[in-house]
């Protein structure tokens, strides 16, 4: 698995993959989509998202597409991006470190079991 | 903040960063701009927009952007230069280290060569003296030739420090003695100076019987034997001070020895290159007026470094005190002043009058001088601070002490440098001179002066803390 500059993997990366996880967005709407998954507690900037975005392409985690318009900006042709199979497993794999994590909090009663 | 900050900051990412991603990165500022509305969500969306400068700045700079098109960045902006990035990598921190090394060793060495003096050296100066000093003492020594009916027609004198223009002298032709700077004086040249000192008296000292007790006394003490075992130069020159300070009771009298030759009458007449130098420097130098503005309460602040010659810097001087017209309490501060010619010194104290007063010039050429005011100055009645340091001297120390004495000004900082006035200078030979007054100067307000002690502050504080001090004082007297 290439996993050299994405390990480990940055919040804001892991934020990213998880929101492609459903549908294809460009990059407003990965931004609005972490908004949402985060309750609003990450909104990625311009510059930040567009790093992240440029180094989960070089790592192959996620792919561009075009796609032609939407109804809202027809005029403007913008990039979507999908989520590779690779980086379908990273996203995994981290989401699996994190609940081994959350596993040892809660036996170390730190966290409640109310989530996950 | 606009979408024109946004754009300057995504000029600070990767040229291939910028080619791809430049346009996204506004729309999606323009996105946000549309569907976050109210002033909340707006300086929520700068906050977010600061924050990500700082965190995604370095991880654009560490991606690689391999597969990016490597086309040249120049056609990115047009028009607006940028930095084309050749090898699409990012800086190697060594690189950055070296940069700002280099940074730092440019600006210190910038700030070590503003710190050393000019690299000019001005006649006569020995490099002892900054340029202008150099000039200002050259011309201050006025000469002209010899008119006496003594002793020969190649005499010559000098004034030092600039006082009266008409000065002449006489000194016997007999100084073609060889440099005696290490030889001890032989028999015959210490009785050439003696008896160039008891002529010079007699001919120019204004009071003529005291000049004449002296010169019979002088003639006694070398019969005497008195000066016999005199071999150096100084100690003559100390004692034969002395010895005419005690029979004229005059102590502005001197006798001075100079190891270094002192330059006859044709060498120390400055030329017109030089004149021009002077006027030239002085204008540059705004006639050293060094600031002439208003402080808070309506305080006319003036710093003068000097008081310069009225024909290069009365118009520049009249528009400094013109500048503080109408200010209700003036603060001249001369602490770096000098001094400089006495008729500026008046024309400057001229304005604080609205009437004539008694004015001491230790050397004016008559004995008694009063100062008449300037028709209609506003400042007539407005309190004057004068800023005094152990730098104050000469023209500005007679300023000082003047307006002290007519109870004028407040003087506020440290005792003057007290420098001395000897009144008119007169080669005796090449390593004798003398300084006597020529005509004999009423001080008017009968206090001694300041010729060696300088002049007492009314309020003692470091020169440094002056300022704030007469600020303070100024603004109780101008709204009690």
């Amino acid at each position: 698995m290439p996993k050299r500059k994405l390990d480990p993997l940055p919040a804001a990366a892991f934020q990213i993959l998880l929101s492609l996880a459903d549908e294809d967005l460009h990059g407003y709407g990965i931004m609005r989509q972490v908004e949402q998954q985060t309750n609003g507690r990450t909104r990625l900037g311009p510059g930040t998202l567009y790093s992240s975005i440029q180094g989960l392409v070089e790592e192959g985690l996620i792919e561009e597409v075009d796609r032609k318009t939407d109804a809202e900006t027809d005029a403007e042709r913008r990039r979507y991006y999908r989520l590779t199979s690779s980086g379908r497993k990273v996203a995994r794999a981290e989401a699996e470190r994190l609940a081994d994590l959350l596993r040892v909090a809660r036996a170390k009663k730190i966290l409640r079991g109310e989530y996950v | 903040m606009s979408e024109r900050v946004l754009a300057l900051l995504v000029r600070l990412y990767p040229a291939a960063f910028r080619q791809k991603y430049r346009e996204e990165a506004l729309q999606l500022y323009r996105d946000r701009l549309r569907d976050e509305r109210g002033l909340v969500r707006k300086l929520r969306l700068y906050c977010d927009l600061l924050e990500d400068a700082v965190t995604g700045l370095p991880l654009a700079w560490r991606n690689s952007y391999k597969d990016a098109r490597t086309a040249p960045t120049i056609a990115d902006l047009s028009g607006i230069p940028s930095f084309g990035v050749l090898k699409q990598e990012p800086l190697r921190p060594g690189s950055v280290a070296m940069g700002s090394l280099f940074s730092v060793v440019a600006l210190v060495a910038f700030g070590l060569v503003m710190r050393l003096p000019l690299p000019h050296r001005f006649p006569n100066s020995g490099g002892a003296l900054s340029p202008v000093e150099a000039v200002l003492e050259r011309l201050n020594r006025v000469v002209s030739p010899a008119t006496s009916s003594g002793s020969g027609g190649d005499g010559s004198a000098s004034t030092v420090n600039g006082g009266s223009s008409q000065t002449r002298a006489t000194v016997r032709p007999e100084s073609r003695r060889a440099a005696a700077t290490e030889k001890p004086l032989t028999v015959q040249e210490r009785d050439q100076v003696i008896r160039a000192v008891g002529e010079n008296l007699t001919a120019r000292y204004f009071d003529r019987q005291k000049a004449e007790a002296a010169f019979q006394k002088l003639r006694a003490l070398r019969k005497q034997g008195a000066y016999d075992r005199v071999v150096d130069g100084s100690t003559l020159a100390q004692r034969l001070t002395e010895d005419i300070r005690s029979a004229t009771g005059d102590f502005h009298l001197i006798v001075v020895y100079s190891r270094n030759a002192i330059p006859s009458a044709a060498r120390t007449q400055p030329s017109m290159a030089e004149i021009k130098q002077y006027r030239a420097m002085l204008i540059k130098e705004n006639c050293s007026v060094e600031k002439a503005e208003i402080l808070p309460g309506n305080i006319g602040y003036l710093k003068f470094n000097s008081f310069p010659d009225l024909t290069v810097c009365g118009a520049t001087l009249q528009k400094a005190m013109e500048s503080v017209g109408r200010a209700d309490a003036v603060i001249f501060d001369l602490r770096d002043n000098t001094g400089g010619f006495p008729e500026t010194v008046a024309d400057v104290a001229a304005p604080l009058f609205d009437h004539t007063v008694p004015w001491y010039n230790p050397r004016a050429t008559q004995s008694v001088t009063t100062l008449s005011p300037e028709a209609a100055s506003r400042l007539a009645n407005k309190p004057v601070y004068i800023l005094s340091s152990s730098r104050t001297l000469s023209g500005a120390e007679q300023f000082t002490y003047n307006l002290k004495m007519l109870k004028r000004a407040t003087v506020i900082g440290e005792t003057t440098g007290g420098g001395g006035h000897v009144g008119t200078f007169h080669r005796l030979d090449e390593h004798f001179g003398m300084g006597m007054a020529e005509t004999k100067i009423t001080n008017p307000y009968g206090a001694p002066d300041w010729d060696g002690v300088g002049v007492e502050p009314d309020v003692k504080v470091k020169s440094a803390d002056a300022l704030e001090a007469a600020e303070k004082m100024a603004g109780r007297r101008v709204r009690p």
